[in-house]
């Protein structure tokens, strides 16, 4: 399978990169990707999302790629797993995104 | 076991088994004990004692004797006062002062520096040992770092948190309901002016979330009048409040003013919620046809009878547990008024109803498809006539049939009720019958040989004590193998491994095995491999499940002994 990274392009146009593998954490861009449409050649646009919303989703998806895997070792040592932080201001409409992605 | 996994083996004089706090530890590496510090003090009085009498030599010689004996300058600023003047006593209380100072200030430097000036025999003074208690230091540092681990983990555990990461929307929802009460002080000063702006930019969130909103305020217990206030969305259809508690009778009026297109309300721990604000619900909702209350206990009979008459032909579905006003008499104005409608009824802790028996006379909707009786205070008062009865009535359609607690069932309801009224090819989704010790395996074996429950999703026997392997194989015989998500065998004693040898559901999420004694390890890896879906098994009183239990990766055991501190 291409393992080139996605990109989500967000409504004012700002592009962001994100693994291929990280983007699965999503069902929803899972989908996208692996369906027989446009979006599979790595390119999602995310219009009714703004710039500032998406770079977060895109943090919070490499986030979880991070630190969610079930690679993740049991005695692992790094096991403490830092806070992910979401401004309060934003969190509506982070929800609406998280919502929509299924994450 | 999972102790002396941690702990590292050392064979000393001081070596104590059993368990062991982490200071005792620390002070025994520290080489910290009782006579230690007898000696220190006795050496330190001792030393001052020849530093009274040299106290007239020059100032030079005065300070380098004085570094010389002591370790830090604390020590020495306080030795200065204490030499000379003042009583013997005195002497002691700042020498025991001192003391007191030294032990936080013992870094590792100051040792490095007097190591070779200081000749007393109680002072670590050789880079090795320095060495060595730096190490033990880390050891100690290390062993405590990995308990908080453990702990934390077993926390997690016993919270069922199985994914280490959040997902992005429960993390968002803490981070509002942890802002709420903020929002509260400020809708107080502002006279609510926030909570509309904020209502209407929940406006977009859809109403799942709504209702996980719900949750997460019930859950930090935070459901009060005014975060009330984010759910009076008019559009809302489904609303369920795990904990209402604190909503007070006022609180429950506005909900139903202001959110009118409600269908489906659910409150659970309704406490306050009194004859007033049932009826508002009952007049204000038009579309309700779906309530479910717990603990709804200020309300009696009249009220009940007023509001079952207002709910006539539209209430569909009916919940109620956890309230001694619920009579006999409450339960027949619902089932005169509503009896013919109703196509899901839930009946559960209700201690002042006895007469069950006119159950089966009004329930006669052709789509009637949830029951759940659970608990009833007279065991006797659900006895197998009622349920057999019922069940000719609404067997056909059952999709959901719940009659936990409901002690005095025996086989002939298995076999003249569920077996006969039951049809061959069954609706029936979610089948409980917990605590029903007098049904044994043979007319469980029987009812699953002669139905097929292609449908069924959620299955418990939790201690139905006298069920063996056969019931369980010719469960997993039955259709139902392939639709089962949750199976919950709970405290079946009498079940041996030959009983999960034919356990393999493609479907299967959920396992409840607690107290179940065959359990061991190999049972556990055998599941993992053979049921692809599995994610949480529950292993609580399984004393042979150890951390050397082989899992799939995805599949998590709760209640482990060896994971828990």
């Amino acid at each position: 399978m291409c393992q080139d990274p996605v990109t989500l392009v967000s409504k004012d146009n700002k592009e962001y990169e994100v693994s291929r593998s990280a983007a699965m954490v999503s069902p929803t861009l899972k989908a996208m990707i692996e369906g027989s449409f446009e979006e599979n050649k790595g390119r999602i646009e995310l219009k009714q999302f703004d710039s500032h919303i998406l770079e977060k989703v895109v943090e919070y998806l490499n986030y979880n790629f991070k630190y969610g895997g079930t690679n993740v070792e049991e005695d692992d040592e790094e096991d403490e797993i830092p806070e992910f932080d979401i401004p309060t201001e934003m969190s509506l409409e982070l929800l609406l995104a998280a919502d929509y992605l299924s994450i | 076991m999972y102790r002396s996994r941690n702990r590292p083996k050392r064979g000393g004089e001081n070596e104590v088994k059993g368990p062991n706090s982490a200071l005792t530890q620390f002070l025994r590496e520290e080489g910290i004990s009782a006579e230690n510090i007898k000696q220190k003090w006795y050496q330190r009085q001792s030393k001052k004692q020849e530093d009274a009498t040299d106290e007239k030599k020059g100032k030079a010689e005065d300070d380098s004797f004085t570094a010389e004996i002591s370790r830090v300058v604390e020590d020495e600023e306080i030795d200065e006062i204490g030499t000379g003047s003042g009583t013997e006593t005195e002497r002691a209380q700042v020498s025991y002062d001192a003391r007191m100072k030294l032990v936080p200030a013992d870094s590792d430097e100051e040792e490095y520096e007097t190591s070779h000036i200081s000749d007393t025999p109680v002072s670590l003074s050789s880079a090795n040992d320095r060495e060595s208690l730096t190490k033990k230091r880390q050891s100690t540092a290390k062993i405590i770092q990995n308990r908080r681990r453990k702990r934390k983990r077993a926390a997690d555990l016993l919270d069922r948190r199985v994914n280490k990461v959040s997902s992005l929307q429960s993390l968002c929802i803490t981070k509002i309901s942890e802002n709420i009460s903020k929002w509260q002080k400020e809708a107080d000063e502002s006279s609510k002016l926030v909570f509309n702006k904020l209502r209407d930019v929940l406006g977009g969130v859809s109403t799942a979330n709504l209702n996980n909103l719900a949750k997460a305020l019930s859950k930090n217990r935070a459901l009060n009048d005014h975060t009330l206030q984010l759910f009076l969305k008019t559009d809302l259809k489904r609303l369920t409040f795990s904990d209402c508690s604190k909503i007070s009778f006022d609180g429950y009026k506005r909900l139903a003013i202001f959110s009118p297109h409600l269908t489906e309300l659910s409150l659970q721990m309704c406490g306050q919620l009194n004859h007033e604000s049932l009826l508002y619900i009952a007049e204000k909702l038009p579309n309700l046809k779906s309530l479910n209350l717990d603990g709804p206990f200020l309300i009696n009979e009249d009220t009940w009878e007023k509001f079952f008459v207002i709910m006539k032909g539209r209430l569909e579905e009916f919940h109620i547990s956890n309230t001694h006003r619920f009579t006999d008499k409450s339960l027949s104005n619902l089932l005169i008024n509503c009896g013919s409608t109703l196509v899901s009824l839930g009946l559960s802790r209700l201690d002042s109803i006895s007469n069950y028996a006119l159950l089966p006379q009004y329930l006669v909707n052709d789509e009637f498809h949830s029951l759940c009786i659970e608990y009833p205070f007279n065991e006797e008062d659900v006895n197998d006539e009622i349920i057999i009865n019922l069940l000719g009535q609404i067997g056909r359609t059952l999709r959901k049939l719940v009659l936990n607690g409901c002690i005095d069932l025996t086989d002939s309801m298995i076999i003249n009720g569920l077996t006969a009224f039951i049809p061959e090819k069954c609706p029936l989704e979610v089948l409980s019958l917990e605590e029903s010790d007098q049904i044994t395996t043979d007319s469980l074996s029987y009812f699953f040989s002669k139905v097929e429950l292609n449908n069924l999703i959620e299955c418990s026997f939790r201690r139905c004590l006298q069920l063996g392997d056969m019931a369980i194989i010719e469960l997993l015989l039955n259709g139902a193998r392939d639709s089962l998500r949750s199976l919950n065998l709970n405290s079946l004693k009498e079940l041996t491994k030959e009983a999960f040898v034919a356990l393999a559901c493609p479907n299967l999420t959920y396992l409840d095995l607690g107290f179940v004694r065959c359990v061991d390890d190999s049972v556990i890896q055998m599941l993992g491999e053979q049921n692809p879906n599995l994610t949480v098994i529950d292993v609580f009183g399984d004393n042979l499940v150890t951390e050397k239990a082989t899992m799939r990766p995805g599949l998590t055991l709760i209640g482990r002994q060896s994971d828990s501190i």
